[in-house]
C-alpha cells in the first residue's frame, strides 16, 4: 500500500518553558491535552515544568509529549494534515502510540510519567558516568577507526544513534569525552553536545527489564489505527505487541533515522509533518532532500494567522 | 571587520536580529537565535564560500560564539591559505 503524508513526533531535546508555556494554555488543542494530563497524574502539568529543574524531568517529559500530541491535532486542523502513517523517533514513540491509538490518552500520559521516573531511578544508581555525545561531519569509516582506538584501550562503547549522513550519537564514559572530541576534530567532524542520561545502548538492558517489570507489564497495547515505522530499522508495524516491543528495544537497541526515512520513502511518502518542537528530524539534510517537510511546531500555532474569506 | 558575504551569510541564521539591526561582534550568536543545526549549516557554507576547512582547535561551539570569533577563525584560515 502507498502513503503520501506521514506524521513524525520528534525525540525530545531541551525546551524552555518559556518557549512553549503560551502554547500549553492558549492553544485549543494543547489546553484539552493538558487538563486531560492534569487529571491523570493529579498536579498541574504547567505549574510543575514551570517549577522544574533540568531538561529532562518528569514534567518536562510529558509535557514534550502533550505539546507533540497537541500540535499533531493543531496541524490536522489548521493546516490539513491527514497522515496515513506515523513514525516516532525514540521519545517520539510515546506520542506515536497515542496518537494511533495503541494507548489511550490518559495511560500514554501515565506512561510517560512513569517511564521518566524509571529512568531517573536507573540511572541514579547505575551507569552515572555514561553520556551519550553527538557530533555532526563523520564519516562511518574514519568513525569507526576512533571506536577502534576506544575498543583497544577497553573503553566500553556503543553508537546510540544514527541521525543522517555523518550525523550520531555515541555512548562512552564521560571521562573520554574530551579524547574524543579531539579525536573528532582531528578529522573534521563537530562535537555538537552531551545528554545525560544516556539511552539506546545494549548496556542497558537491565533498564529495559526493570521498565518492563514496573511500567510497561501493566499497559494493554491496541492495534494502532495507522501503521507506526519502527525508528530501530525501519519496519512497519501493524499490531500493539509490535509497538510494545519497538517501545521496550528503545531502550537498548540504537535508534536509526535513515531508517525511518528510507522506509517512508519507499512507502510513497512525500509529504512529512513533523509535530512538536522539534530542532533536529525535520531539519536534517537527509529529510529535507527526501520529503517536503511541514514544521508543525507551538510556535507556528502561537502565530496569528490571516482569516482567508471562503469565495 | 568582516566582509559583506559573511554577514549576508551568517543573518539568515539569526532569526532574532531584525534586518535594520546592525550585527556586532560581540554579541552572542545563540541569542539571535543561532542552534546546533543551524551552526553546522553555517559552517559548510562559510568552508564552500571562502573555499576553507574548519579542523582541529576551529570545530568547537566556541568558534560560533559571536560574529566576532567567527570571523576571526575564517580570517585566520584564509591568512594561513595564502601566506
Amino acid at each position: 500500500m502507498a502513503y503520501h503524508t506521514a506524521l513524525v513526533f520528534p525525540g525530545m531535546g531541551p525546551v524552555p518553558f518559556a518557549e512553549v508555556g503560551r502554547f500549553m494554555v492558549a492553544c485549543p488543542q494543547a489546553r484539552e491535552l493538558v487538563a486531560v494530563a492534569d487529571d491523570t497524574l493529579g498536579y498541574s502539568l504547567v505549574d510543575a515544568y514551570r517549577r522544574a529543574e533540568g531538561d529532562y524531568s518528569e514534567a518536562a517529559q510529558v509535557a514534550f509529549f502533550v505539546n507533540c500530541l497537541a500540535s499533531a491535532h493543531w496541524a490536522r486542523e489548521h493546516l490539513d494534515i491527514a497522515p496515513e502513517i506515523v513514525a516516532g523517533p525514540s521519545f517520539g514513540e510515546k506520542a506515536a502510540l497515542a496518537y494511533t491509538g495503541a494507548l489511550d490518552l490518559p495511560d500514554a500520559i501515565r506512561l510517560t510519567a512513569e517511564i521518566a521516573r524509571c529512568l531517573e531511578a536507573y540511572f541514579a544508581d547505575h551507569h552515572r558516568d555514561i553520556v551519550t555525545l553527538s557530533f555532526v561531519r563523520a564519516p562511518r569509516e574514519e568513525l569507526d577507526a576512533i571506536l577502534a582506538e576506544l575498543d583497544e584501550a577497553g573503553e566500553w562503547h556503543e553508537i546510540s544513534c544514527h541521525i543522517d549522513d555523518g550525523f550520531w550519537m555515541v555512548s562512552l564514559a564521560e571521562q573520554r569525552v574530551e579524547w574524543m572530541r579531539e579525536r573528532l576534530r582531528a578529522i573534521g567532524s563537530l562535537p555538537l553536545y552531551t545528554m545525560r542520561p544516556p539511552m539506546h545502548a545494549s548496556a542497558f538492558a537491565p533498564l529495559r527489564a526493570k521498565a518492563e517489570r514496573e511500567v510497561v507489564s501493566r499497559y494493554t497495547f491496541a492495534d494502532p489505527a495507522l501503521p507506526v515505522v519502527a525508528d530501530q530499522d525501519g519496519r512497519l508495524l501493524h499490531t500493539g505487541e509490535e509497538l510494545r516491543t519497538m517501545l521496550l528495544d528503545s531502550f537498548d537497541h540504537p535508534m536509526s533515522w535513515p531508517s525511518v526515512t528510507t522506509a517512508l520513502r519507499e512507502s510513497g511518502v512525500r509529504r512529512l509533518c513533523v509535530a512538536g518542537p522539534d530542532s533536529l528530524f525535520g531539519r536534517v539534510p537527509g529529510t529535507v532532500r527526501t520529503f517536503d517537510v511541514v514544521a508543525a511546531q507551538p510556535r507556528l500555532a502561537m502565530t496569528p494567522r490571516r482569516l482567508t474569506r471562503a469565495a | 571587520m568582516w566582509d559583506d558575504q559573511f554577514e549576508e551569510i551568517l543573518r539568515p541564521f539569526l532569526p532574532f536580529l531584525p534586518p535594520q539591526e546592525p550585527l556586532t561582534a560581540d554579541h552572542e550568536l545563540k541569542d539571535l537565535g543561532l542552534d546546533s543545526l543551524g551552526t553546522v549549516q553555517l559552517l559548510g557554507l562559510l568552508e564552500e564560500a571562502y573555499q576553507v576547512r574548519f579542523r582541529d582547535s576551529a570545530l568547537t561551539m566556541d568558534t560560533f560564539r559571536s560574529a566576532g570569533v567567527l570571523w576571526e577563525t575564517v580570517e585566520g584560515m584564509l591568512q594561513r591559505a595564502t601566506s
